[in-house]
């Protein structure tokens, strides 16, 4: 497999991996050998032997809250060429969706990923939209090949957190 | 103790008038869900059951999920049975009504009541069942009642498409004897995903089984573990005192025949006395022995008991195990007293006549233990004895009023 260029941090932007809250974390439709901790948890993402995989058919939801607010600037999608995946929506702030209610709201933003996003090139979003974001949901509609199942290899969020005081920094301030 | 939401789907049809589950299968399957329910909000005190029927006007939930078990079986009273069963809408209701559940966290789960025939086709079926499965909605379905072609393969292929991880179960009961209920206890529609009967299970278990319970006397220790100690020991106790009861008779007998050698009462008094207590041995034994022991035991009594054959004194050797029977002192215990009294058969004319009746005495020494009647020294001595008798007969014919022999 060609080497996943690894993404180049916006500057400013912090990997939100860290603020997730994982105990909330679920995903429909995901198969159980490859669940979506393969694609988000930090080590499993980027083992290329690891992935996500849908089961049923090849749509997922994935519901992310996170443990502050954050402002989500970018997101790094990463999948094989062919059943990685195509058109994704995000939706920020909607608590437990379900496929069937999937379409009637109006997506926070929707990306078409392109084989060089599947690459590892970050995909920039729409970030007025997601000034004030508690939690993520993120449906993958279909894939590249249009087949019956998705894989995805890694799903990195970048963003910044609404609220900055963070203690280890309020400490060092302090030793100046 | 898996946090579960059930929403129950009741099948109100027409088809729940028939009687082949007793009382009626409308009534088999609300009992059968009343102990669903009880054993749901067991399992786990957060878990929370809804139901709804299927057949009537139309799709009706009755109760949305709640762990109130008290609401759910108020609601199972007074319901109409008629119309047809819609399957799919029951399931797509149940599973909007799981989703709008309160607590999340609870995974969701439909069980299915399919009393009538399935009209839909395995295509639309398999196509819920997918969508069950996307949705992460597990499914049971209990098959029942009618049986026409092709309904087991659609609930079949319907229970297949939503399985993900063996959650999903489908149980086929056919009319029989058994309730409904008794029937679904032992499957894992009762005990969760693997987890082993629960303790509901296996309590509702021995009570509708009536006490036959497979436990040892009847009780189930884990509900009365003092009264099934006290059975347990008072069931020892029987045993022990059967045993030593057997054992004291068979040592009686063995003390009697001794006994009645040393003394010079008649051998027939001896030997009904031995066999009678050897009845009574016997009889304690019987109880205590197999079947093949108990048969043997017969026969060798009734062979004791005829006294006119000459079959081997192994039978009743295993009998009287306490008795000597390897002893050839007793042995010769036996010949020293039946030749003395032979010897004083002169006062004891009644003595000599019976042992005139040489096949009474050998079947008497045939059937006493530890005594070969091969025994070649035994055989000279019978025909010792009866070259004996045979003198005092003479004797007497001769001269009656002279004494003794010799």
């Amino acid at each position: 497999m060609a080497s996943v260029v690894s993404s180049v941090i916006p500057r400013g932007q912090v990997d939100l991996v860290d603020f997730v809250d994982w105990s909330g974390v679920e995903c429909l439709n995901q198969t159980t050998s490859h669940p979506l901790a393969n694609a988000l948890k930090q080590g499993y993402r980027d083992d290329d032997g690891l992935h996500l995989e849908s089961d049923a058919d090849e749509q997922l939801l994935i519901y992310v809250p996170f443990t502050q607010v954050i402002k989500l600037h970018s997101a790094v999608i990463t999948g094989p060429e062919e059943e990685g995946p195509k058109t994704v929506k995000l939706f920020a702030n909607k608590e437990h969706m379900g496929f069937s209610n999937v379409n009637d709201y109006p997506p926070s933003d929707s990306l078409n990923l392109s084989p060089d996003n599947l690459k590892g090139m970050p995909v920039m979003l729409k970030y007025v939209k997601f000034q004030n974001v508690r939690s993520l949901t993120i449906f993958i509609e279909d894939n590249q090949a249009d087949g019956d199942v998705t894989k995805v290899q890694k799903i990195a969020l970048f963003g910044t957190t609404v609220d900055t005081t963070n203690m280890k920094d309020l400490k060092k301030i302090e030793e100046h | 103790m898996v946090l579960e939401a059930t929403m129950i789907c009741i099948d109100n049809s027409e088809w729940m008038r028939n009687g082949d589950y007793s009382p009626s299968r409308f009534q088999a399957q609300a009992d059968a869900i009343n102990l669903i329910c009880g054993a749901k909000t067991q399992s786990n005190p957060e878990n929370t059951v809804g139901v709804l029927t299927m057949a009537g006007k139309g799709v009706r939930v009755l109760v949305t999920p709640t762990s109130d078990l008290g609401k759910i079986l108020a609601c199972l009273h007074g319901l109409d049975i008629g119309c047809e069963m819609n399957l799919t809408a029951g399931i797509q209701v149940a599973q909007l009504a799981l989703k709008h559940r309160q607590n999340k966290k609870q995974k969701q789960r439909i069980i299915v009541f399919a009393g009538s025939p399935i009209k839909y086709e395995k295509k639309t079926l398999e196509a819920i069942g997918r969508k069950l499965k996307k949705n992460s909605v597990a499914l049971d379905v209990v098959d029942f009642g009618e049986s026409d072609d092709g309904k087991t393969e659609k609930l079949e292929t319907l229970v297949a498409a939503v399985n993900n991880n063996d959650n999903s179960h489908i149980v086929h009961v056919s009319p029989g004897p058994n309730a409904l209920s008794d029937v679904l206890i032992s499957t894992p529609i009762f005990s969760g995903d693997g987890e082993g009967g629960s303790g509901f299970a296996a309590a509702a278990a021995a009570a509708s089984a009536g006490g036959v319970s497979g436990f040892d006397f009847g009780v189930d220790p884990n509900l009365d573990p003092e009264l099934a100690l006290a059975l347990r020991i008072s069931m020892e106790e029987e045993r022990a005192r059967q045993e030593a009861a057997a054992k004291k008779a068979a040592e009686e007998a063995a003390k009697e025949e001794k006994g009645g050698e040393q003394a010079s009462s008649s051998h027939d008094t001896t030997m009904s006395e031995a066999v009678n207590t050897s009845a009574v041995v016997a009889d304690d034994k019987r109880q205590n022995l197999t079947d093949v022991e108990a048969a043997l035991l017969e026969q060798a009594l009734a062979m004791s008991m005829d006294g006119a054959k000459s079959s081997s004194v192994d039978m009743i050797d295993a009998d009287m195990s306490d008795a000597t029977a390897e002893d050839p002192e007793l042995a010769y215990a036996l010949k020293m007293s039946v030749q003395e009294s032979a010897g004083d058969s002169s006062t004891h004319s009644g003595m000599s006549k019976v042992l005139e009746d040489q096949s009474f005495v050998s079947s008497v020494l045939n059937s006493l233990p530890g005594v070969d009647p091969n025994d070649p020294s035994l055989k000279d001595f019978l025909a010792s004895l009866q070259d004996q008798s045979e003198t005092q007969q003479k004797q007497k014919e001769d001269s009656p009023e002279k004494d003794g022999d010799k």
